[in-house]
């Protein structure tokens, strides 16, 4: 290859030209001057249109193609010139480019190619079409959830009956990684939600000159609602995430095939682990929100709000109460499951692509939380109707 | 020059002959010595195949090339530019000189096939749509894939055919050189035998210069000009085929007089 067909600063683009000429008999002469490459193309196909309108309008043919003034010469240039000639008698070439009449050949062997346009749907049919498709795989989620939970289900009992068979060793691990060291997190955040409701709260209170009362307030709220709504949240966003995206990325690795065939079921060796894992570490990490939050919110009552700590301890210890206490750790198994599970499931519903394993570690974590605010409202309205 | 001529990492030729010529390369990982002190000149159009064993450097010694892990020393110029003195400016302007087949495709997973190809266009030329949709369907039936796979997804390809989208993505500016890593890896010897003919007609009909990396004795001797094998850190023999039998020492010379080298070569 000569170095002059290299674009580069002191070698621009020269723009293409197409010149037609010849007689009445038919025959034309087809000059190309100057580059026709992908590169210079660009405006060209207007061009080509109108010659094979007029070599149509005129019953003409290019009979001779002059490539004498014909600069660089690709494929793409090569597509262009095919769609002018007759492919059974090939034109004469004039002028030794150095290839042309190589590249025009090989590309000349695809001319009856139906080109595929790229499909353009209407906006209606891909509304209804979206519409439809998300129907349909809300229903399959729908399905596949619950077949999931079911299979979990049967294998922890499983595993309970024989507990020799439990992967303790990971599941001590993951209960380091997803629950021990979730610990200082939780605790700041839970410390903060109380340091707030006891200010908002003595705030109104106040008007009503009743703002002792705060400490009811903070005590119903952090033990029942709080502490394990943010543990459940941050163990969502944590670990859902991160069992997503472990199990998924061995899954695309085939890690998950080689444990099968070797005869490790997947279901025993990756998800029992976790869901167990989430299962003793979720108790401690609401235990210590409790705490948190308790302790965020007697800091403000005490300091800024001049209780004494003896009463606020009184008031907790008489007008809370341990009712409270297990009103909010009753549900922390049920969140620990739901956490442990989506994040299990997304992982091994990856496919073999990046994409999906993106996909479902946003899925997991989305369906983690919107899952675990659905289960904490329906608590609040059978504890509202048993009246506890 | 001819390739079959040229027998030392270092040709003495002029210098719009050569494409790709590393001076005084040498790659470090930490404490480890990958290649010290590397020479290379490829020749425009010829097809070069490197070989060497495992950990031998092939794949950093290509992504040095490629622009895509610095040297610790020494120059890489590709068409006559310098890859490392400016890399930005050089990928801008090397990106439509080179085609890069990587081992696996690395097809961009949430595009198809025709989309795939297209991308080099939509960035580098202004091209009308349709037109681009034209060219880009022509690659993939030069890559010799059926334009019927132009829609789906590379999760819904078998490997060879993978390979053959990505050669079609690589081919899809007109590049001068071909970088193929490990082009027949992993494919059935039927569909690797056509991979090598298939290198070798466009190697023709399009002038290509191919850099290629393979452990395939097959297409060592079926597709290349010549082979270059890595080995103690620089290029221990480089040449035609048989030239560099001869010069076969230690790993090399259990790579060609073992039983499978053997049986491909003769």
């Amino acid at each position: 290859m000569e170095q002059s067909h290299i674009q580069n600063e002191n070698n621009p683009v020269i723009a293409p030209k197409l010149l037609l000429s010849g007689d009445d008999s038919g025959d034309r002469i087809l000059k190309i001057i100057g580059d026709f490459d992908i590169d210079s193309i660009g405006p060209m196909g207007g061009v080509i249109d109108e010659i094979i309108n007029y070599l149509k309008d005129n019953n003409a043919k290019i009979a001779t193609i002059d490539t004498v003034k014909l600069g660089k010469f690709d494929t793409s240039g090569a597509h262009l010139i095919s769609k002018l000639i007759e492919h059974e008698n090939m034109p004469k070439i004039i002028g030794n480019h150095q290839s042309f009449e190589r590249l025009l050949n090989e590309i000349d062997k695809y001319h009856d190619t139906e080109f595929i346009e790229p499909v353009e749907t209407d906006i209606f049919v891909l509304v209804g079409k979206r519409v439809w498709d998300s129907l349909k795989n809300a229903w399959a989620e729908l399905v596949s959830t619950i077949s999931f939970v079911g299979a979990t289900i049967y294998s922890l009992v499983k595993s309970i009956f024989s507990p020799q068979k439990i992967r303790w060793t990971q599941t001590v691990a993951i209960m380091e990684t997803a629950g021990f060291n979730a610990i200082p997190i939780v605790f700041m955040l839970t410390f903060f939600i109380g340091v707030v409701i006891t200010f908002m709260g003595a705030q109104t209170l106040q008007s009503f000159g009743a703002s002792v009362f705060v400490v009811e307030l903070l005590g119903w709220s952090v033990l029942r609602e709080f502490a394990v709504l943010i543990t459940a949240i941050i163990l969502a966003g944590r670990s859902a995430s991160a069992f997503t995206a472990q199990l998924g990325s061995m899954k695309m690795n085939q890690e998950v095939d080689a444990m099968s065939i070797m005869g490790l079921e997947p279901m025993d060796v990756l998800v029992i682990p976790r869901v167990l894992a989430l299962l003793f570490m979720m108790p401690i990490l609401v235990f210590f929100a409790m705490l948190a939050g308790l302790l965020g919110g007697g800091i403000v009552s005490i300091l800024s709000l001049d209780m004494s700590v003896q009463m606020f301890l009184t008031r907790l210890q008489e007008n809370v109460g341990a009712r409270h206490f297990w009103v909010g750790m009753a549900k922390v198994p049920i969140m620990a499951s739901i956490i442990a599970i989506v994040g299990c499931r997304k992982g091994l519903e990856v496919e073999n692509d990046v994409i999906s394993l993106g996909r479902n570690t946003t899925a997991a974590v989305v369906q983690s939380i919107f899952m675990v605010i659905v289960v904490d409202a329906i608590f609040a309205m059978v504890y509202n109707e048993l009246e506890i | 020059m001819k390739p079959q001529d040229a027998k030392t990492p270092i040709l003495e030729c002029d210098e719009s002959e050569i494409a790709i010529r590393l001076r005084g390369v040498t790659n470090k990982f930490g404490d480890t010595i990958i290649h010290e002190n590397l020479d290379l000149d490829v020749l425009r159009g010829e097809t070069i195949g490197f070989v060497g064993g495992s950990g031998a450097g092939k794949s950093v010694l290509l992504r040095t090339i490629i622009g895509l892990n610095r040297p610790f020393a020494g120059s890489v110029e590709v068409m006559g530019v310098n890859v490392w003195n400016d890399l930005e400016t050089a990928k801008k302007k090397l990106a439509s000189y080179w085609g890069v087949m990587f081992q696996d495709g690395a097809l961009f997973s949430s595009m198809n096939v025709l989309e795939n190809v297209m991308i080099p266009m939509k960035e580098h030329t202004n091209l009308s749509k349709k037109m681009m949709v034209e060219i880009a369907e022509l690659k993939i039936l030069m890559a010799g894939l059926p334009l019927s796979s132009a829609q789906k997804l590379p999760s819904e390809l078998s490997g060879g055919m993978r390979k053959r989208a990505a050669l079609a993505r690589a081919l899809s500016l007109d590049p001068y050189i071909l970088f193929l890593d490990e082009p027949t890896a992993g494919l059935d010897p039927i569909t690797a035998g056509r991979f090598d003919e298939l290198i070798n007609e466009l190697k023709e009909t399009l002038g290509l210069t191919v850099f290629l990396i393979t452990h395939d004795l097959d297409t060592l001797r079926d597709a290349c000009d010549r082979v270059a094998a890595l080995a103690n850190k620089h290029i221990e023999a480089i040449g035609p085929l048989e030239y560099v039998r001869t010069q076969a020492d230690g790993w090399l010379k259990e790579y060609f007089s073992g039983p499978r080298g053997r049986a491909a070569l003769g």
